[in-house]
């Protein structure tokens, strides 16, 4: 797993030596640049960086700054702080700001290489696992088990990385590039293949994801479901009979049409309990038609609608409304596509 | 107050959004630059808000367009989105947005956040 190092400083040519110095050691860690305070606030919002080497005195946001900053909103990244002004009141200003080391100029890039790698080490002090499931039984253990941890993540395919912050088998936090929250554990448990690393620690005390752990890793499963449906889907339906407005001849075979469609389609009716007229849908019909006037998008075609019983249902605008009731877990997404050829 | 609604916002082929309270005024109204023009005001949404009274959630297909209609705390959320927006990221969205809902209604100064509309 390559891990980021951002460093941050204003000479140019100072980050340019250090770039090209640290370019030895490429497989343990990978080496990203900002030339002020706030250029390195945005590259940490942007990407998941492992470390931080922040000059000290620099224009606009200073390293000081910086690490306050970090500290604040990424208390889980380490930083270095190098400075030219080393003297002992630096360095201490640094360590009560929760630098983990620091460094006067002038430096041999070795000593500064040992010092990443001193503190990367402690990202993966609790193991490192290979080709897993974001989403698989170890996060489930972790919860059962009340584990502090910091677990990082690398997604296969895309490289991606992100980071999960338990605290007693708590889900706190979670952060992948801009997102934080539970849109980033969302984004993260629907990654295929990972690698992750367990760094047995969490710097984040405060919990920003408040759904279960469970809770979370259902839904993100259930929209991977849906998206790849959506995907591979290749629908050849044939029209059901009926027009909007009843004309055309309609008569109870547009329920058998409904229901012949979607089993060929399907190869059954998943989650469809029953399919019949009911004029007590019509005048919801009518209205939510109405929308689609206001919008000027067209005729109501299918609406799914959800009032809050065990059922969910499928309404079909007809003379009188055709009315799939539905188990709220059926294939939704599918059977709208289906009815709306 | 109309930065909650950048993430559904910023999803692939959505057009737009619409908040309306449960009285039928409307009390966010965002829309895209592109397929659809913002609507003209019609005195039929009360009217509509008060026929889907009973939804706590819909997908609407229309022939042109697909609206999603979520029941939250302080009225009805229209998105208004393409054929190839995916609805499952837009209903997930609304609900990471809906707790967000749910604390601008328990808040003071509610009335000052939103703009007024027809």
């Amino acid at each position: 797993m390559i891990k980021k190092v951002l460093i941050v400083d204003d000479n140019e040519d100072m980050l340019f030596t250090l770039k090209e110095g640290l370019e030895k050691y490429h497989k343990a860690f990978s080496v990203v640049t900002a030339t002020d305070g706030l250029a390195a606030m945005g590259e940490l919002k942007k990407r998941t960086v492992s470390l931080v080497v922040s000059d000290l005195k620099m224009p606009q946001v200073d390293g000081l700054t910086l690490l306050a900053h970090i500290m604040e909103h990424y208390p889980d990244i380490p930083v270095i702080i190098i400075t030219a002004y080393g003297n002992a009141n630096s360095a201490k200003l640094a360590r009560e700001g929760g630098a983990v080391g620091f460094i006067g100029k002038p430096f041999m890039i070795e000593d500064l290489a040992r010092k990443i790698m001193e503190a990367l080490k402690r990202e993966s002090e609790g193991g490192t696992l290979r080709n897993v499931s974001s989403s698989g039984m170890f996060l489930q253990l972790i919860e059962m088990e009340q584990k502090t941890c910091t677990i990082r993540l690398v997604e296969k395919s895309s490289g991606k990385q992100g980071v999960l912050f338990f605290l007693e088998g708590t889900l706190l936090d979670a952060r992948v590039d801009g997102l934080r929250g539970e849109k980033a554990a969302y984004e993260i448990f629907s990654w295929d293949e990972v690698t992750l690393s367990i760094q047995n620690a969490c710097a984040h005390k405060h919990r920003k994801i408040k759904k279960e752990l469970q809770a979370i890793l259902m839904d993100a499963m259930r929209v991977k479901d849906e998206i790849s449906h959506a995907e591979t889907c290749v629908l050849s339906v044939e029209e059901i009979s009926g027009t909007p407005d009843g004309g055309g001849g309609e008569t109870g075979s547009v329920v058998d049409d409904i229901g012949n469609a979607i089993e060929k389609e399907l190869g059954g009716k998943p989650g469809i309990d029953d399919i019949y007229k009911d004029k007590s849908w019509d005048f919801l019909v009518q209205e939510t038609a109405r929308i689609g006037t206001i919008l000027k998008i067209g005729s109501l075609k299918v609406g799914y609608v959800d009032v809050g019983e065990n059922q969910d249902y499928i309404l079909v605008p007809r003379k009188e409304t055709a009315v799939l009731s539905v188990d709220p877990k059926c294939p939704r997404d599918r059977i709208i596509q289906i009815l709306t050829g | 107050m109309k930065a909650l609604f950048r993430d559904i916002l910023s999803l692939d082929d959505v057009w737009g959004i619409m908040l309306f309270s449960f009285e039928g005024e409307t009390l966010v109204e965002e829309f895209l630059p592109g397929p659809v023009d913002e609507p003209q005001h019609s005195d039929f949404w009360p009217q509509i808000i008060g026929a889907i009274g009973r939804i706590r959630e819909a997908d609407l297909v229309f022939e042109n367009s697909r609206v999603y209609l979520r029941r939250t705390e302080l009225g009805y959320l229209f998105v208004l989105m393409g054929a190839f927006a995916q609805t499952a990221l837009v209903r997930l969205n609304c609900d990471i947005l809906a707790p967000s809902l749910k604390e601008i209604k328990g808040s003071k100064g509610l009335k000052r956040l939103f703009k007024k509309k027809g």
